[in-house]
């Protein structure tokens, strides 16, 4: 929504979607790419497309899933591995036990104190669109976020 | 492994190129094991191993009163020669830390619960002035969040949060659904007591030992001993000191002196892995003679720094964790001289 009250919203159909806010929705999903925008790189856009510019490199960092993890907050309790319902699943003995992850490819799992991403494939947000969060829910210092939150 | 960074001892933590699900405090003890490495020194000058030992001896025996400080990072093995030490020149023994509630449960006036039946049975659990995510990082991941036994339903359903605080800790965020965040005032002990006898509370309280009553299995993780522990349920004593429960247990068994600083007229201070000058306000600088892997503020200002192994990484042994479970420690590394070897050293020269 951020994105789209910087956008020209002129609807002007250049990128080939219907709306400005189709348009931000699939620049986020990185189905568009900002240069689509022709008018925004006209230089009265210009203040409006660096602020763009910074949000984007906020969504770059983020999965296909819109995880984004700051590593600097993170302490490695592996509360979100513990509580992730596919590692329950998956691997009721290792990670649904309190331990940390047995699995080959988790999603989350926590390497040099940090809580790191390893295959986003196996998430519930991935496969189903399922709007879990218990990830970001169970993080004591924030480090987790979803990008439609920021 | 088992990592030694606090006294969860955590027992599934693998080191191989990189270190897989330790939390910070155990990752930074494992990757930054050779930075700001202790040398052997007397007097402030660099020396080797064996004329610092030599010094040390000849320091304890010109000391009238000597006090023996520490230990809380040591293994068993070391810990008893330790004592076996104060015994031998009379010396006084403290840890820096409280003892009221380790010598409840040693007594077993108050009843404890291992980790792993807090996972499996527990409903109630209550963090009382503890924030286990700044002390023991991984204490909830392993027993509130993991699901056990009879306890398969996760954490929304299975169990109730009781976080008691000053402030809304990291520990206390989390109290969300099925929790509840107490603020800490003088009189909350006294209310829990008459509410569990069927008094009157605040309304928070009177939650709480309502919740009581839907499990037998109920748990306070705590560093202080409650009066209400015994009717609430179970206690998991949580000093994240990582071997602080053995130093109670074996201090019971061997028989030592307890002296704290401040009241004793000290003149020779042997630190065993602590960091004194950091910690007290000291009156007057005693002698310090410093046995640690790492460099420290005493062991600046120490006659005689003695460099040692870091517990369950360079050398093995057993520790005690928080719940006085022992375990044995897998070192990955390997270090020529421990704490053990310097004490029985020190011990043979006396």
């Amino acid at each position: 929504m951020d994105i789209y009250k910087l956008l020209p919203k002129t609807n002007c159909k250049l990128c080939g979607e219907q709306t400005c806010m189709s348009f931000a929705f699939k620049l986020i999903r990185r189905e568009k790419k900002l240069e689509d925008c022709k008018p925004l790189f006209e230089p009265e856009f210009e203040e409006q497309r660096r602020k763009i510019e910074e949000m984007l490199k906020v969504v770059e960092k983020a999965t296909e899933t819109g995880l984004v993890v700051n590593e600097d907050l993170c302490i490695g309790c592996g509360n979100c591995v513990v509580v992730c319902p596919v590692h329950v699943y998956e691997d009721p003995e290792g990670a649904g036990s309190g331990y940390g992850v047995r699995i080959e490819r988790p999603i989350l799992m926590v390497e040099d104190g940090v809580v790191r991403v390893v295959d986003v494939s196996l998430c519930r947000r991935y496969k189903d669109k399922t709007l879990c969060v218990a990830c970001r829910e169970n993080c004591p210092t924030s480090a987790i976020a979803f990008l439609e939150e920021l | 492994m088992i990592c030694t960074g606090c006294s969860c001892l955590c027992d599934d933590v693998v080191v191989d190129e990189k270190v897989r699900h330790a939390c910070r405090i155990g990752a930074s003890l494992i990757l930054n094991r050779n930075v700001a490495r202790a040398e052997p020194m007397v007097d402030g000058r660099k020396t080797d191993l064996d004329s610092a030992i030599e010094s040390a001896i000849e320091l304890l025996k010109d000391s009238n009163k000597v006090l023996i400080y520490g230990l809380n990072y040591s293994t068993l093995e070391a810990q008893r020669i330790a004592m076996k030490l104060a015994k031998k020149i009379d010396a006084y023994l403290d840890n820096g830390l409280r003892y009221d509630l380790a010598e409840k449960l040693l007594d077993g006036e108050v009843r404890i619960a291992t980790l792993e039946d807090v996972r499996d049975y527990a409903y109630v659990m209550m963090f009382w002035m503890f924030d286990a995510h700044n002390e023991m990082p991984r204490l909830m991941s392993r027993t509130y969040y993991a699901r056990g036994k009879k306890r398969q339903r996760g954490y929304e359903e299975d169990r109730f949060l009781v976080v008691v605080d000053v402030r809304r800790s990291h520990t206390a965020m989390l109290a969300k659904k099925n929790a509840i965040f107490i603020e800490y005032d003088d009189e909350l002990i006294k209310e829990f007591e008459t509410a569990i006898r069927g008094g009157l509370a605040r309304r928070e309280v009177l939650k709480v030992v309502g919740e009581l009553k839907k499990s037998d299995f109920n748990v306070i993780f705590t560093r202080e001993f409650l009066p209400f522990a015994n009717e609430f349920g179970y206690i998991v004593p949580t000093i994240p000191q990582t071997n602080a429960m053995g130093f109670y247990k074996v201090l019971r068994e061997e028989g030592g002196k307890i002296g704290r600083l401040e009241e004793l007229d000290i003149d020779t201070i042997l630190v065993v892995g602590d960091d004194p000058l950091n910690d007290l306000p000291l009156n007057a600088i005693p002698n310090f003679i410093v046995i640690d892997p790492k460099v420290s503020f005493t062991s600046k200002i120490a006659r005689v720094v003695i460099p040692s192994a870091i517990s369950g990484l360079e050398c093995g042994g057993t520790m005690l964790r928080c719940d006085l479970v022992e375990m044995k420690l897998k070192p990955p590394f390997k270090s020529e001289i421990d704490d053990v070897e310097i004490l029985k050293r020190i011990l043979r020269g006396l």
